[in-house]
């Protein structure tokens, strides 16, 4: 990549070079009418051996001073402009062709393949999605089908342990009841033991009551002696 | 197990009894006074109080038995009382009325009775406890209103009840 961006800055830097070095010699055909007037009359001067009044009434003289007032050709180029401009056209497509161009298609054969690379990214990235979008939605789907799942099983456990609790909740209140029923009959039958403990105590107060009233000195000795007889009757 | 303080005092009084010759009224005459003893809560208490002076309950003996019993027997239980063994009292007597007995190759049957028994019912009970146990026995009447009618006697371990508070207790028992 720097080699290629070092060719394209080499390009317009040897453009400039050559320009600059054959600025002078095209900037000589555009001299003044004074300096052309001043040159031709100098050489005049020159061949006729330095007369001035002379050199100044010869007519050639005077054609070629009047040859200085006019204009240049407005299309047509100084001949050594052109020379110099198609020398310098010449080295700078040359050094174009051999370094600018090359660096140039270079970058832009890098640049296309760059984002060529980057659509293929791009495309790779598209496709990459749409099979994270694929694997999201099956397990998304299988999320659906799993909670559906749970909650099946939720449901049915609750119906279980509905069940379980609503026979539990019997079995206990059966138990509760048998309980109570137990204990009403422990309860009645301790009642009846205790009315019938109660009723014998007195019962049995008022006879003792009537047998100490009714036991004489005469009765007390009969009682001896039926004791005496039953001592005696009984075999140890 | 019998204490040997009581066998002792039983030893010692059973001893003077026989050597005063009048074993058997000594034996009936303690008897009575220890049957006495037991029904007197108030006497018993008197007698058995270490704060009352030994003469002071000496006394209390001889007051009480003066005229009811023989010399000896009254000697004896002040004896008893003054060595501070009132409360054993009871214990000493019965002791002293089982030696006699076995003296004379006999068993003491205690009868508790709502009334005393006479000499004909005594000497009857004796023969009629022969036939059934096979045992010769000396019975000794303890008076005892709880009995009600009837007696219970007791021969060592062996008790024959024949009282009416038996029987109502059996007819409580029928009830529940």
């Amino acid at each position: 990549m720097s080699q290629r961006r070092n060719r394209l800055a080499a390009a317009p830097l040897i453009a400039v070079l050559g320009l600059v070095a054959l600025a002078g010699p095209a900037g000589a055909s555009g001299e003044s009418v004074g300096g052309c007037m001043a040159e031709h009359l100098a050489e005049a001067v020159e061949e006729n051996h330095g007369d001035l009044e002379h050199t100044l009434h010869d007519e050639g003289v005077q054609d070629d001073l009047e040859k200085c007032f006019e204009a240049p050709n407005p299309i047509l180029p100084e001949t050594n402009e052109i020379i110099w401009g198609g020398l310098s056209f010449g080295l700078l497509f040359f050094f174009m062709a051999k370094k600018g161009f090359p660096a140039v298609k270079g970058a832009m054969d890098a640049r296309a393949e760059r984002i060529a690379g980057d659509l293929d990214a791009a495309e790779q990235a598209k496709i990459d999605a749409r099979a994270v979008e694929a694997d999201y939605q099956a397990r998304l789907g299988d999320a659906k089908g799993e909670a559906s799942r749970l909650i099946d099983e939720a449901r049915g456990a609750a119906e279980q342990l509905k069940a379980d609790l609503s026979a539990r909740a019997e079995t206990d209140i059966a138990d509760m009841r048998e309980r109570a029923a137990a204990d009403i009959e422990s309860a009645r039958q301790q009642a009846i033991a205790d009315l019938r403990a109660e009723v014998a105590g007195i019962a049995l107060g008022a006879a003792e009551r009537v047998v100490q009233s009714s036991l004489d000195a005469e009765v007390q000795g009969r009682l001896i002696d039926a004791y005496i007889d039953e001592v005696a009757g009984s075999n140890g | 197990m019998a204490d040997p303080r009581v066998d002792a005092y039983a030893d010692a009084l059973f001893a003077v009894a026989v050597a005063e010759g009048n074993l058997a009224t000594v034996e009936d005459e303690l008897f009575q006074f220890s049957q006495a003893l037991g029904s007197n809560d108030d006497l018993r208490a008197t007698l058995a109080d270490g704060a009352v002076p030994a003469a002071r309950r000496q006394q209390v003996v001889e007051d009480l038995l003066d005229g009811r019993a023989s010399a000896t027997t009254s000697a004896l239980v002040s004896m008893v009382v003054a060595a501070g063994r009132a409360a054993d009292l009871p214990a000493i007597v019965a002791a002293v009325v089982e030696r006699g007995a076995a003296s004379r190759n006999r068993a003491v049957a205690t009868v508790r009775s709502a009334i005393d028994l006479s000499a004909d019912q005594r000497s009857r009970l004796e023969a009629a406890i022969h036939t059934s146990t096979g045992r010769e026995v000396e019975v000794k009447v303890v008076i005892d209103p709880s009995v009600l009618g009837g007696a219970v006697t007791e021969i060592g371990d062996d008790i024959i009840d024949g009282s009416v508070r038996r029987r109502l207790n059996q007819l409580r028992e029928s009830f529940r």
